[in-house]
């Protein structure tokens, strides 16, 4: 393999202009936008509500399946997943063991049943099943309140995700450069936006406005049909890469191996890098103030004689200022493994740094794998882990992972709405069993592929984050095709939107339907509701949008509380609701604040076990979602037992068979 | 599985049979689920998480590790066979209904039956 792309910056556009990749990019979200525009024009008669935030229950198989899977693969199955799988090698396949039954445990579990109960009650929303389910407003409210407490924080925190895959795509190109710095100079001195990246804010307009519009526009068909493009757009993408990924680490291998028995025996030798501060020192004087540039490769050799050369790579561009002859404090990444070393070298070629000396080192090593001539650690469990000394996953978060996916996600409100969106029973037979060739065509293919950007990216530990763009770029390089490269980014992409749409419209379904309509005017117009429906998704839009220029941190921390939370709230009582006809509001009210309770106490306990509130309290070692499962459905059921039976007619109407008198 | 609490069955109208079926399908599935975590949970840490490693012991299959390619890899292709057969030869089709009206209501109180 010939010297390949530098994958620091700029990721997809070439010197100052536009490149086939970017085109390939722009091209994907106007056909975004065509989508949403055209599905406006297609809306079919019956209510507005149902049919803006439901669809009026009439998704197929490719829609239905489609947009489940879509808005289920959130932004972090193309960013933090393949991040993750290249920080801890093959043990990933495990940590995603349960998505070996994720299609069928969530759409079988309660799909078919939801769907009739809501079609029993009319509902349009989960609060709205919750509420007519269990004739109590109060319990719907309770519901309608969770779901906006989550799912805004979630939302918050989608958008950053989407804004900072922007920023990333678009770094380098001439007229994102100048919009950029003519909105710095527009924005100073106010202290809204004090301290805030102006082409992050660049960025988290272009991708807020453009969602809030055509999900505002087009509502629940202009989301699903755009989930139908985000998830062929995905499983493209992943189907691209996995030959060409297989066709590099084949190059390298010696003859009579295969290419992924190489990458793994590759990860078999490999160890862990260390990270933390050098000082370098120049034989020549220095340019005062000079900085190595962030991703900068250097091979330095030691003060003491014959010491041997070792391989830095520079993470942070912000410490390490040159003064005289030495560069003191310069953040790095010390790449440990033979082969890895040899890697970067033909790679980067005479982009490495050769004048250097090292000295003054204070590096750390992992907490788990990095020990003295271990091997093995990249191809077996635990993995490894930087900061915790029982390594990745050890038993008890490999049995908590096994619940999380599969369980937890039955007990998403956004997968729930769209269990009660299919049109008949065949649309939902047929759909789990094309999402479970779907899921198969992604999930284990993602690990294959990242284990081989190990072997053919050596040294991105410190920033794997952006592992999925640079390993796009690499490979369409270095196959000669580099326009694919945008549909590929496209891809993680298109994850985060499917999402971030499905979930504004939660919200703003909530609060037009479940709040106003049920709550405050149940005789208000079609007129009024549509224009509410408009109103509230572009208000809840935007306030996210403001919410996310000065986001938290820990991204992938609120989303994994939120998504978890939800799950306990929600999976026992609507499990209850639609599968025990003994179950009562007293019960299922417990079930849902009890999993809140629970889940959220492990988070609070987390501020004083550990000093941070997303580090939380594992009990026994168990993530929250296990104990905020098992509190929500051990609340639900004694609660329901000490409390009185459910009205008869109630129980009639959710399950005994309908006389013909009475519909269907 | 036994049939719902008999008490609760007003005046001789019979279950729905979608609910019946559901629950059914339900069960099945969490049992799979249960199957699926008994088999690759401790498959893969009995196989994959040796104390020291040894390469004369590390095997791979197809260039997967070899606990990875049984504990995993497998039952993800068996799991497709079965969704197919569920899907396909034994989850049951009934039907749904048409969406109802939603009941009266009042404003700010409980809905009225």
């Amino acid at each position: 393999m010939s010297g390949g792309p530098l994958f620091s910056s700029p990721i997809v556009a070439a010197a100052g202009g536009f490149t086939p990749a970017l085109v390939t990019f722009l091209l994907y979200t106007m056909a975004v936008f065509s989508l949403a525009i055209i599905s406006n024009h297609l809306r079919r008669g019956g209510s507005f509500l149902n049919e803006y935030f439901l669809g009026n229950r009439g998704l197929g198989v490719w829609a239905f399946a489609l947009t489940f899977a879509a808005t289920s693969a959130s932004g972090g199955s193309f960013t933090g997943f393949p991040s993750k799988i290249y920080s801890h090698g093959w043990i990933l396949g495990l940590w995603i063991g349960s998505y070996i039954i994720f299609p069928i445990c969530t759409m079988g579990f309660i799909g078919k049943r939801l769907n009739q109960v809501a079609r029993r009650s009319g509902a349009i929303t989960v609060p709205d099943v919750i509420r007519d389910r269990f004739r109590s407003a109060s319990f719907g409210l309770l519901a309608v309140a969770l779901i906006v407490f989550f799912m805004s924080f979630n939302l918050i925190a989608q958008f950053k995700a989407g804004s900072l895959m922007l920023k990333t795509l678009l770094d380098g190109v001439a007229v994102f450069e100048s919009a950029t710095d003519y909105l710095g100079a527009s924005l100073g001195g106010l202290s809204f936006f004090e301290g805030v990246d102006p082409a992050y804010l660049l960025c988290l307009l272009g991708f807020g406005l453009a969602v809030v519009a055509y999900t505002t526009y087009g509502g629940f068909q202009a989301v699903v049909w755009t989930d139908v493009m985000q998830g062929i757009v995905m499983v493209c993408g992943v189907i691209v890469m996995l030959p060409l990924a297989l066709y590099l680490v084949g190059q390298q291998a010696p003859e009579g191996v295969g290419p992924l028995e190489h990458a793994t025996l590759r990860m078999a030798e490999m160890s862990p890098p260390r990270k933390g501060t050098v000082t370098f020192l120049s034989p020549a004087p220095l340019e005062e103030g000079a900085s190595l540039g962030k991703g900068a490769w250097v091979l330095a050799s030691g003060t003491a004689e014959g010491a041997e050369a070792r391989l830095f790579r520079i993470i942070d561009d912000s410490g390490g200022v040159a003064a005289g002859t030495r560069w003191p404090g310069v953040n790095v990444l010390e790449i440990t493994t033979v082969g890895d070393r040899e890697q970067v070298l033909k790679n980067e070629g005479d982009r490495v740094r050769r004048d250097l000396i090292f000295s003054e080192l204070a590096l750390e090593d992992y907490a788990y794998g990095a020990e003295e001539g271990r091997k093995g650690v990249y191809v077996t469990g635990p993995g490894p882990s930087p900061s915790s000394d029982a390594g990745f996953l050890p038993l008890s978060l490999v049995i908590s992972f096994f619940f999380m996916w599969a369980i937890s996600g039955s007990g998403q409100p956004a997968s729930m709405v769209r269990l009660m969106a299919f049109n008949n029973t065949v649309t939902l037979r047929r759909s789990i069993f094309t999402v479970a060739i779907y899921y198969s065509l992604i999930y284990f293919p993602l690990v294959i592929i990242f284990c081989c950007a190990r072997v053919l990216m050596p040294g991105m530990d410190a920033e794997s984050d952006r592992i999925m763009p640079a390993m796009a770029v690499f490979l369409t390089e270095n196959v000669g095709a580099g326009w694919l490269a945008g549909l590929l980014i496209a891809a993680p992409f298109a994850a985060v939107m499917s999402t971030v749409d499905s979930f504004l419209l939660m919200i703003s379904s909530g609060l037009v339907r479940d709040i106003y309509q049920r709550n405050m005017n149940p005789g208000a117009s079609e007129r009024r509701l549509k224009w509410l429906s408009y109103l509230f998704t572009l208000v809840v839009g935007a306030a996210a949008l403001l919410g996310a220029v000065n986001p938290p941190q820990f991204l992938q921390d609120i989303i994994v509380y939120t998504g978890s939370g939800l799950a306990a709230c929600f999976l026992a009582p609507v499990v209850y609701a639609i599968y025990w006809p003994r179950s009562n509001v007293e019960g299922c009210m417990a079930g849902m604040l009890g999993g809140f309770a629970a889940h959220l106490s492990m988070y609070v306990g987390g501020i004083w076990a550990n000093g941070s509130f997303f580090r939380p309290y594992r009990l026994m070692d168990f993530d929250p979602i296990i104990v905020g499962l098992l509190v929500s459905f051990v609340a639900g059921y004694v609660v329901t037992r000490l409390g009185p039976p459910p009205p008869e007619d109630l129980v009639r109407k959710y399950f005994h068979k309908r006389s013909a008198s009475s519909g269907s | 599985m036994n049939e719902p609490e008999n008490n609760l069955e007003p005046e001789n109208t019979p279950w729905d049979p979608v609910f019946l079926d559901s629950r059914r399908e339900a069960f099945i599935i969490l049992m799979l689920w249960v199957a699926a975590l008994l088999w690759a949970v401790p498959y893969c840490y009995l196989n994959g998480f040796p104390d020291t490693f040894d390469e004369k012991e590390f095997s791979t299959v197809w260039g997967i590790p070899s606990w990875l390619f049984w504990g995993i890899a497998v039952p993800w292709l068996l799991a497709d066979v079965f969704t197919l057969w569920f899907c396909f030869f034994y989850m049951k089709d009934g039907d749904l209904g048409e969406d109802a009206p939603p009941e009266a209501e009042t404003v700010a109180g409980e809905v009225s039956p």
